[in-house]
């Protein structure tokens, strides 16, 4: 019987897993069974009558293909047997006014054949439906309906059925027990054109909203409606533990019928096709079940906008017994009747997709797992290094904000990488002590190792580009700068017992690369050839050593300074193009401001020692370059901190004079520079006025002052000179 | 709630009505009903949209698996401005019979050019396939 397969037919859709959805299901059941017992009460006899006579048709109830089935039987049989049937009329059919409803909805809109994707529902009702199969059980239901057939009709069934001996009562009830009348209604246009998919697009369900209510209404005022003689009966046919003489009530829960998502609801695949909406007898009772029977019914039916349908639907007057399914839809249709007039632009609101959900919470799940593991890593500042920096950025901007306005702003919502300790490392082949061979150990992520292919090639003996050679240690030695960088922020978030093991192995790892920045540094005078030079050839090489710069010792950082400064006319003829020195003028700055005076002297030789194959003192071009102007203003300026500050300087012999001296040159230098020529430096420090002060005449110094351009000193200068 | 932030995900596009590109040049617009981590698609109600020209027409071809490395791209169509288009909508006939006049017109077109080249002593190697490796 429908009313016991239902647990069994839902239940296949379902997944274990959703147990409390299940309990709903169930409970659901439950009131469908109780609601096929009080519909199918009245048959009973006549049930009993047909079980004798013909048990086969019964048994091939519930499933939807020997539904399908036998509703054809009962159209063939109905044709057959036309002239035997009692009915006035060809209202043999009884259908489940859900259908009536969209009957209406259907008449309404039969001249719209252009498929809109809007009501997909619709489409894949269609779709779903063997088109054969249903179009015949249209024409049999849409056939005119002359007069209102109630409760009297159950009767006239029974009667009917008795009657109807011979055809095993087939004729009327499309073969199935389950059905207590099927009624014939208006051929659909669907039925008559196989090229019309949906010709109900659009409908208008705004009449259906007065007639839900009025349908509610009438059910919940009216529970005196259900026969009574139904709930009391027993139907020993329908063994149901769970029957209780009470009234039937509509579902309790308030659930909507079609959640999004994680509803576990899954609609059979055979639902029905819109009616004819000119049903004129919308009381039959309301929930013929055939088989299982989809909740939806073509929900995009009940949801689209649009105005038009105007009470055709006539409010049956008497008992309602709703199909709780039915019952649930229209109480919903109620309550998004109210939102739907409040927005009618959706043609297709995702509640009403009876599909929605099929991919469950847990499968959701499953898939951002996996995509959650490929994330994986020991390292993600590293690893993932733009979306760490930039959600690091953006968390610092909010908690900036927040500080100025006062607010609190929640979190952005951040993705927290799986960060694990140590990544399992496969070793895709195993060597046995004492075999001959490999065992390939393989598995999806380390797969079989095919050759055992080492490079045993060194790159310096390889042919020989030296550019090749300089970039591939540059990236060497950026691989290692990142690490050291990386030690140095773990170090900072360690607790501080930890600190020393990390200022180690930074120094270790630091004094590694500076190890191989300067190797070949000292031997040879060619500058082409000197491999560091070399590396500062290359943008990428003058990032790494300003990168690398606030890492090294003192000692280390000076003998990088004094090589640029040796060697800086090479530099800056070599940095003509990339024009990128400038991004090592921060670090040695800073480094220059912890310079000591003779250490200060020391590197200021190197600037105006004269070069052997140019008249021009390095000094001199250093001026015509940003980064030279730079450097040197900077050298100048501290020098000339350290002067003017009371620490002691412990100058060497010879400084004071090679200071002065270097100080005439420049002022000299500048003077002598045209205009034109002279660069503009990164950062004109403000006390190099006063350095000349100390040394020159007024005249000199207001050349000076023109040409370097510093017009937020002359107050300074005033003061001093 | 916000799977993945941060990221590009297909979980909250689920149930949704998405245009999708694939590699064979076949447009296919349907509810994305599920993925997987290779963004293989499941697409319900899927329509297999034919565009020529100005005109249009739709193929309705039921639920669709795709496997992900076919995919070109795929975006969400909103609902509300679907049926804003310019273009026009046609009967399935119709448009097959135009992409089949397109399709010779553009035979034609290449057969003269390669006829032109092969006149003056050049010969391109077509691509018989969208993808070109």
């Amino acid at each position: 019987m429908a009313g016991s397969s239902d647990p069994v037919v839902l239940e296949d859709y379902l997944l274990a897993e959703d147990a409390p959805l299940l309990e709903e299901m169930a409970e659901e059941d439950e009131e469908i069974d109780l609601y096929n017992d009080m519909t199918f009460g009245l048959d009973r006899d006549s049930m009993e009558e047909e079980v004798a006579k013909a048990p086969a048709p019964q048994d091939k109830d519930p499933e939807p293909s020997p539904m399908d089935k036998s509703i054809e039987e009962g159209t063939v049989m109905e044709e057959d047997e036309s002239k035997a049937v009692e009915e006035p009329g060809p209202e043999a059919e009884e259908k489940p006014s859900i259908l009536e409803e969209m009957d209406e909805a259907e008449e309404e809109h039969e001249g719209e054949p252009g498929t809109q994707l809007e009501d997909y529902g619709d489409m894949e009702e269609e779709g779903e439906l063997g088109a054969d199969e249903h179009e015949e059980v249209e024409v049999e239901v849409e056939e005119e309906e002359d007069e209102e057939e109630e409760e009297e009709d159950e009767q006239e069934e029974g009667e009917q059925q008795h009657h109807d001996d011979g055809d095993s009562k087939e004729q009327n009830d499309l073969g199935d027990p389950a059905v207590m009348r099927a009624v014939h209604g208006k051929p659909t246009l669907e039925s008559l054109d196989s090229a019309v998919v949906d010709s109900s697009i659009g409908s208008s369900w705004e009449g259906y909203k007065a007639d839900d209510l009025v349908l509610a209404d009438v059910w919940s005022s009216s529970p005196g409606s259900i026969p009574s003689h139904r709930m009391l009966e027993q139907s020993p046919m329908m063994p149901r533990s769970l029957y209780s003489p009470r009234p039937f009530t509509p579902p309790r829960r308030a659930s909507p019928l079609f959640t999004p998502s994680q509803s576990s609801e899954y609609t059979s695949p055979m639902p029905f096709r819109p009616m004819s909406p000119n049903i004129r007898t919308p009381t039959q009772p309301l929930g013929m079940r055939f088989g299982p029977m989809s909740p939806s019914l073509d929900p995009s039916l009940f949801f689209s906008p649009s105005a038009g349908l105007q009470g055709k639907f006539s409010v049956p007057s008497h008992m309602t017994q709703l199909h709780p399914q039915h019952q649930r839809i229209l109480n919903q249709r109620q309550q998004r009747g109210q939102v739907q007039s409040i927005s009618p632009k959706k043609p297709w609101s995702s509640k009403a997709d009876p599909y929605a959900g099929l991919m469950t919470l847990k499968e959701k799940d499953w898939v951002i797992k996996v995509q959650m593991m490929q994330l994986q890593s020991e390292n993600p500042h590293l690893d993932d290094y733009y979306y760490q920096a930039y959600y690091h950025q953006l968390e610092r901007k909010q908690a900036e904000e927040e500080l100025f306005g006062g607010r609190s702003k929640q979190e952005p919502p951040k993705l927290v990488t799986p960060y694990i300790q140590k990544m399992e490392t496969h070793d895709s082949v195993v060597r046995i002590a004492g075999s001959l061979g490999q065992v390939a150990m393989s598995t999806c992520y380390s797969p079989r190792r095919a050759i055992d292919a080492v490079h045993h090639v060194l790159l310096e003996e390889a042919v020989g580009n030296q550019r090749l050679r300089a970039l591939d240690r540059i990236e060497k030695m950026f691989l290692q700068l990142l690490d050291v960088e990386e030690t140095q922020r773990k170090m900072t978030l360690a607790p501080e017992e930890q600190h020393p093991r990390f200022q180690e192995k930074k120094s270790h790892e630091v004094g590694r690369i500076f190890h191989t920045l300067k190797t070949g540094a000292c031997g040879s005078e060619e500058e082409a050839e000197d491999e560091f030079l070399q590396v500062l050839c290359v943008r990428k090489g003058k990032k790494l050593t300003a990168r690398l710069l606030p890492h090294l010792t003192r000692e280390q950082a000076e003998g990088i300074l004094v090589a640029i400064t040796r060697h800086l006319p090479f530099l800056m003829r070599k940095d003509v193009l990339d024009e990128s020195l400038p991004v090592l003028y921060g670090p040695l700055s800073e480094m220059v401001g912890k310079m000591t005076f003779s250490e200060l002297i020391e590197v200021l030789q190197e600037l105006t020692r004269p070069l052997p194959d140019s008249l021009e003192l390095p000094l001199t071009m250093a001026l015509k370059n940003q980064f030279g102007i730079s450097l040197l203003y900077s050298l100048l300026s501290h020098g000339e901190k350290l002067l003017s500050s009371d620490v002691p300087l412990e100058p060497h012999s010879g400084d004071f004079e090679k200071w002065t001296d270097t100080v005439f040159l420049v002022a000299r230098e500048l003077s002598q520079v045209p205009k034109t020529s002279l660069v503009e430096p990164l950062v004109l420090p403000s006390n190099l006025l006063s350095l000349f002060c100390r040394y020159l005449d007024k005249q000199t110094i207001h050349r000076l002052e023109v040409k370097m351009e510093c017009a937020s000193l002359p107050s300074e200068t005033a003061m001093l000179c | 709630m916000n799977y993945m932030p941060g990221t590009a995900s297909l979980i909250q596009d689920i149930d949704k009505k998405h245009l999708v590109l694939l590699r064979d040049g076949r447009t296919l617009i349907g509810y994305l009903r599920s993925i997987d981590q290779f963004a293989n698609l499941v697409l319900h109600q899927t329509v297999e949209r034919i565009h020529v020209g100005k005109k249009y027409g739709d193929i309705p071809r039921g639920i669709f698996v795709v496997r992900g490395e076919n995919v070109v791209l795929l975006g969400e169509i909103d609902l509300e401005k679907e049926s804003d288009t310019p273009l026009q909508q046609v009967s399935i006939e119709e448009i097959l019979e135009e992409q089949r006049v397109e399709q010779q017109a553009k035979h034609e077109s290449e057969k003269l050019k390669v006829q032109a080249l092969k006149e003056r002593g050049l010969s391109i190697p077509r691509a018989d396939t969208l993808d070109e490796y």
